[in-house]
């Protein structure tokens, strides 16, 4: 049974999807000017992975959208 | 203008030394993986409890792949080994905690459900086998829930 996302809870999703943007862009540097090809390689999965969970953690908000009171409870 | 094409001549190598680049990347992926643990410890609705944990997971494993890359590529020394005296030193003095432990259950009459955490310390652990602590499924649901 699916709850409404609390206000914590809404925190924590925003910040997870500036962290993995961040690190995306960090692994794009990685790949676009590294030197080491195991590196390169390590990061550029990488890359795929943090824009999967961007599109996670952006998915779970959009199911708890309808959920969300549109007035303050107590 | 000059100035700017200068700039713009710099390679990301001369700005930041690859090295540096792929610790401050390990470093970040450290700071989520707590920041996820945080979350799904203090998440209320079960589904994202969930997603954080899986996120926690995958965020877990890639910084163990960055690790084991940088270490290849010697761009990362691990600590020095902790000496022997010094870990059967710890070993006895934690032995003595767990024994008192297990005691302080013993004296409350709950030594029966602590029982196992006792058994593979003394038993499972020297002998090298491991057998599955023998607490009932509903139980144990509970721990990993």
């Amino acid at each position: 049974m699916m709850q409404p996302i609390t206000a914590k809870e809404l925190e924590y999703v925003v910040d997870s999807i500036s962290n993995e943007d961040l690190l995306m862009k960090q692994c794009a540097v990685v790949v676009a000017a590294g030197s080491s090809p195991a590196l390169k390689q390590v990061c550029g999965q990488m890359i795929h992975m943090h824009e999967q969970h961007m599109h996670t953690l952006l998915h779970s908000l959009q199911q708890h959208q309808q959920l969300a009171p549109t007035q303050p409870q107590n | 203008m000059h100035q700017q094409q200068h700039t713009q001549a710099i390679s990301m190598q001369t700005l930041m030394p690859e090295k540096d680049l792929a610790y401050t990347v390990l470093a970040d992926l450290k700071r989520v993986v707590r920041e996820y643990a945080t979350a799904a410890t203090e998440s209320s609705c079960p589904q994202t409890r969930q997603m954080f944990t899986n996120l926690l997971n995958n965020t877990l494993r890639m910084q163990g792949d960055l690790f084991n890359a940088m270490q290849q590529q010697n761009m990362y020394s691990v600590a020095s080994p902790a000496l022997r005296q010094e870990v059967d030193k710890q070993i006895k003095e934690h032995q003595q905690v767990i024994q008192q432990a297990e005691q302080h259950l013993q004296q409350l009459g709950l030594k029966q459900q602590a029982s196992f955490g006792g058994q593979y310390n003394q038993q499972q652990h020297l002998q090298g086998q491991y057998i599955q602590p023998q607490i009932p499924t509903n139980q144990q649901s509970q721990f990993y829930m």
